[in-house]
């Protein structure tokens, strides 16, 4: 199962993403998220499977003409 | 209280020691030990994490024993260097001895075979050295006192490794229940054994406030906090009272066995001797 991994560096900060990784259950899941991705000073550290993101929209999907350029949208 | 005031080995019971010089004779020897048992431990357990970066079943568990492996090799270095308030030499502790004058728990002598082997060194002799170090917390001897904790902090998620992986692997069919259980039970008597015979130096740690329990104290503590684990590998406690036949009490550990002669020549650096310059 695929595990999402968010943290950040103080309180007030917004979560981030951090990356990802393998694992059979919730237990060796945050194990593995320490043993990964600890070598910065974390405030916290939140790991969640992924197929538990539920998704409120996504743009692409709806607007299907919007697909083509999709980095223009952010003016990048 | 001020270690001026005091004469050098006039430390009463209780009271602080800011170096080693501060503590009553006895206790000096007792701590130099102990403290040699946790770093040469703690550096063979590095080792055998370290033998399976490449070899663990995920690669999400080769990196937890790489963490593992670092946590375990920073302590020791931070412990080896705790050895110079005693007069010790630690480029010779460190570089200079011979598989026969370590002091490292006898159960890590050999690699682990299989993956439960690692497991199980995993969940009994990483969470053995915390209850260890957890006796220390409040030690008399300020420079051990001031580490244990930051010690006890970075190895948090190595019991957790061990004990996920235990239950994970005795969930996985009878064969698989079966090596857990005996990787469990070939190693657990040496596990507690290593706690010690209640000599007196494990007296005198106690009376000089350096640890907070007995031998045996440690040895139920640490039962209690594996128990869970043992009943999910339905492994069963044959003695609580383990058989010191040949057991070196300064070292804490059989003298009719060494590591192997391979594993120390790595951890000596032999091969990297060309490269040392100081």
């Amino acid at each position: 199962m695929i595990y999402e991994i968010f943290a950040r560096k103080s309180r007030g900060e917004p979560l981030r993403h951090i990356g990802n990784l393998n694992a059979p259950d919730d237990e060796l899941a945050r194990v593995y998220a320490f043993s990964t991705y600890d070598e910065e000073k974390w405030f916290d550290m939140f790991v969640t499977p992924r197929d538990r993101f539920i998704e409120v929209f996504n743009r692409l999907d709806a607007e299907p003409s919007d697909r083509a350029p999709a980095t223009s949208e952010r003016g990048a | 209280m001020s270690a001026a005031n005091a004469e050098a080995g006039s430390v009463t019971p209780g009271r602080e020691a800011a170096k080693a010089a501060d503590l009553p004779e006895d206790a000096r020897a007792a701590v130099r030990d102990l403290i040699l048992v946790l770093a040469d431990t703690k550096r063979l357990l590095g080792m055998r994490y370290g033998q399976w970066l490449l070899g663990a079943p995920e690669l999400e568990a080769g990196i937890a024993c790489a963490s593992m492996a670092q946590d375990e090799w920073g302590h020791a270095r931070l412990l080896y260097a705790l050895l110079r308030d005693f007069g010790d030499e630690t480029d010779r502790i460190e570089h200079g001895r011979q598989p026969a004058e370590y002091a490292s728990m006898d159960v890590l002598d050999t690699e682990p075979s299989d993956w439960p082997g690692l497991v199980a060194v995993n969940a009994l002799v990483d969470t053995a050295v915390t209850v260890q170090l957890a006796a220390l917390t409040e030690s008399a001897y300020v420079p051990l006192r001031q580490r244990v904790q930051k010690l006890i902090d970075e190895e948090s998620f190595h019991e957790a490794h061990g004990n996920a992986w235990a239950r994970r692997i005795a969930g996985a069919g009878p064969d698989a229940a079966a090596r857990m259980r005996d990787a469990v039970t070939a190693i657990l008597p040496g596990v507690l054994r290593w706690f010690g015979p209640d000599s007196a130096s494990s007296r005198t740690l106690q009376e000089a406030s350096i640890s907070n329990g007995s031998d045996s104290d440690l040895r139920r503590r640490y039962l209690e906090r594996v128990a869970p684990l043992l009943q999910v590998v339905h492994a069963d406690v044959v003695s609580m009272e383990p058989d010191f036949t040949g057991f070196d009490e300064h070292r804490r550990r059989r003298t009719d066995r060494a590591p192997d002669e391979r594993t120390i020549e790595q951890v000596r650096g032999d091969r990297n001797r060309a490269f040392l310059m100081d």
